[in-house]
């Protein structure tokens, strides 16, 4: 346990230079994309009539860095401002920073994508267990069907169908924001309350739609583990079926372990069409916003903070499994 | 409940005081593309209270199957077709389901796997397994088995307090077979069932393993059942032999009889397979041939009368019949030798 802090101390430093190594080859590809948005913003500013010296300017608060300097220099001064937690300036939201963009709506991407992973860990592994343990019973069929049913719905019919099924044709929850704009914002119980309840829609439809692959992946775990040896031991033994059925889950979990991370990535990338139809103002409305202005800085950071998240989460379930899989404590 | 299985303790079932447990006709089958192919065939057997009775046999004899039927573990697609497996104290397990069964398995009647070394949960340690196995007994105190466990560990040559609380990976080959041991006898069982115990084991540790087993089975007077391909470990260990072949008894004997008075050519072949410390490594002779499969066994006659030097025309036809000898102690099924006899 003790060598639990320096391990910890090298995977930040490893997710570090990850990091700076996808915001290097984001830096570069925003260089080599055609038409060069750094230029496109330059013209425009000088077509308005600002001078040439304090467009410029501009366009470096716009960039955090300065155009027509040799490519090395530009890159430097990137990176430089991104070690300060500087993304450079949004265009669509007119001279708002983008970390103070990313920030206000990391929370509502961050807190959704979480709820919606766990509930769908939670119930996708319970599912995979029942299939796999009673596998030549009715219900075991049933729920395979009906978790590869699910597994087929795209994520973006499955939001468009929850809308329209539970906002419009049968009205139990609200549609159109994040909260209702009657309840002062604080943290207080109503307030809490409406966000939760706003927040079952978009939810269920990140937790829906990988439901499916937990129940099915957990399955085929759980199968491959009854045939090990420790676990017909464990039956010859006469242990009580609580007791197996632990030995059994904990077993099959640790390579869903491995997936969990990969989802993550997923689960953000669905929260572009989600947060869409569900009009939360996060990390998905915030690219799709981006993408559909041409508002580089701002499609950079998100990029980035996806990045970002993904690594941590990386690092995060790497830990996890050092807990639950005494064979990789080193 | 508890009563009723008091009850049941006191009860001999209709077996005669020196035996522990009558196999009687039992057939295991295995279906395999919709035929039921037959895994042991008829196989009645007397084992005997607080002896070792070792199975003999190849692979595919069926004598891992035989173990499992003793627990009623067989499990699909095979199953017991016939036969009964009766317990003093304990009564017909092959009748026995659910709960009933689960308390009988690990508690009177326990297993040392052939693959004991991953018998145990590699993702906790040993000590809160041995607490699992403790609690699924419903022990009026769980952790007297840790003081029990850390006093077989001591005398299996273990450090008892690193064993309890380590994890399988952190134990070598040899530690965790012991460790497959200590939860065999931990809950004290009436039988002790043992497939292949010393297998994965170097030929030292096998011998202290083995060892170590039989004077725990000395002093608690411990019914064991021992399977295993090796007629070293059989005449290290046993008090009986069952000599099993292509799933029937073909020979059943006391140990020292058995080894001085082979009678049939099977038992005979085994024991002339067995390499000499002196002499020419060339004396001891390789059994021609391979046993048959579960499919290739023939429905009629005797089943060794392939690889048999004596094969004689009835051998085709006709089962041969059990002939006893000594004092009704030693049996054997053998055409050969019945006509040699007369």
């Amino acid at each position: 346990m003790n060598k639990l802090v320096p391990r910890l101390i090298r995977r930040i430093l490893g997710g570090i230079v990850m990091i700076l190594a996808v915001a290097s080859f984001t830096f570069f590809l925003i260089h080599m994309i055609p038409g060069n948005p750094v230029d496109a913003k330059l013209a425009q500013l000088e077509i308005a009539g600002v001078q040439p010296q304090q467009a410029m300017t501009e366009v470096h608060a716009m960039y955090g860095f300065m155009p027509h300097q040799p490519l090395y220099v530009q890159y430097v001064q990137y990176i430089w401002e991104l070690l300060h937690l500087n993304l450079g300036k949004s265009i669509t939201y007119a001279g708002v920073s983008v970390t103070h963009l990313l920030l206000e709506a990391m929370p509502w991407t961050v807190i959704t994508v979480t709820s919606g992973i766990i509930v769908s860990f939670v119930f996708g592994i319970l599912a995979g267990v029942i299939i796999a343990v009673y596998r030549d019973r009715g219900i075991s069929n049933g729920l395979t069907l009906f978790s590869t049913f699910l597994h087929g719905i795209p994520q973006l019919i499955l939001a468009l169908l929850l809308a329209y099924l539970f906002t419009t044709i049968w009205a139990i929850f609200p549609y159109g924001s994040p909260y209702d704009a009657a309840i002062a914002p604080g943290f207080t119980l109503p307030f809490i309350g409406s966000l939760a309840w706003h927040a079952v829609l978009p939810v269920a439809a990140y937790a829906i739609s990988s439901y499916g692959g937990w129940a099915l992946t957990m399955k085929s775990s759980v199968i491959s583990v009854l045939g090990d040896d420790f676990i017909l031991a464990s039956e010859l033994r006469g242990l009580k079926p609580r007791i197996r059925i632990g030995y059994i889950a904990r077993s099959a979990i640790l390579p869903l372990f491995t997936t969990l991370t990969l989802s993550i990535g997923f689960m953000f990338g669905g929260s572009v069409f989600i947060e869409e139809i569900f009009d939360y103002r996060g990390l998905g409305y915030m690219l799709i916003t981006a993408t559909g202005n041409l508002d580089y800085p701002l499609m950079a950071g998100s990029f980035l903070i996806i990045t970002v998240a993904v690594i941590v989460a990386n690092i995060v379930a790497d830990f996890l499994y050092t807990a639950i899989d005494p064979r990789i404590r080193v | 409940m508890s009563a009723k299985l008091t009850d049941r303790s006191q009860q001999d079932f209709g077996l005669s005081p020196e035996v522990a447990c009558q196999v009687r006709d039992l057939n295991v089958t295995y279906r395999v593309d919709g035929r039921e192919l037959s895994a042991l065939r008829e196989v009645s057997l007397d084992i005997r209270q607080g002896q070792i009775t070792a199975v003999i046999g190849e692979s595919g004899s069926g004598k891992s199957t035989l173990a499992l039927a003793l627990m009623n573990a067989v499990s699909s697609p095979g199953r017991i077709a016939s036969g009964s497996v009766t317990y003093r104290g304990l009564g017909e397990v092959t009748r026995m389901r659910g709960e009933e069964l689960r308390r009988v398995r690990g508690k009177a009647i326990s297993m040392v796997f052939q693959a004991s070394q991953n018998s145990m949960n590699p993702l906790t340690r040993i000590g809160a397994q041995l607490l699992d196995l403790a609690r699924s007994h419903d022990l009026p105190n769980p952790r007297a088995v840790l003081r029990e466990a850390g006093d077989l560990a001591s005398r299996m040559s273990l450090d008892a307090d690193r064993v309890l609380t380590s994890y399988q990976h952190q134990l070598s080959g040899g530690m965790r077979q012991r460790v497959g041991i200590i939860f065999g006898l931990v809950l004290k069982p009436k039988i002790l069932l043992m497939d292949e115990p010393t297998t994965a084991l170097d030929v030292l540790s096998q011998s202290s393993v083995l060892e170590i087993v039989r004077s725990i089975q000395r002093e608690r007077q411990l019914t064991t059942v021992l399977i295993t391909h090796d007629m070293g470990v059989v005449a290290e260990l046993a008090d009986r032999v069952v000599v099993l072949y292509a799933g029937r008894v073909v020979e059943e004997a006391s140990t020292a009889e058995l080894l001085r008075h082979p009678r049939h050519p099977y038992t005979r072949a085994l024991i002339q397979a067995i390499p000499r410390l002196t002499g020419d490594l060339g004396d001891a002779k390789a059994l021609e041939g391979q046993p048959p499969s579960l499919a290739s066994v023939p429905n009629q006659g005797c089943v060794f009368r392939e690889r048999c030097p004596y094969r004689m025309d009835v051998c085709d036809t006709i089962l041969p019949s059990f002939r006893f000898d000594g004092d009704g102690e030693h049996r054997f099924a053998c055409h050969y030798e019945e006509a040699r006899r007369d």
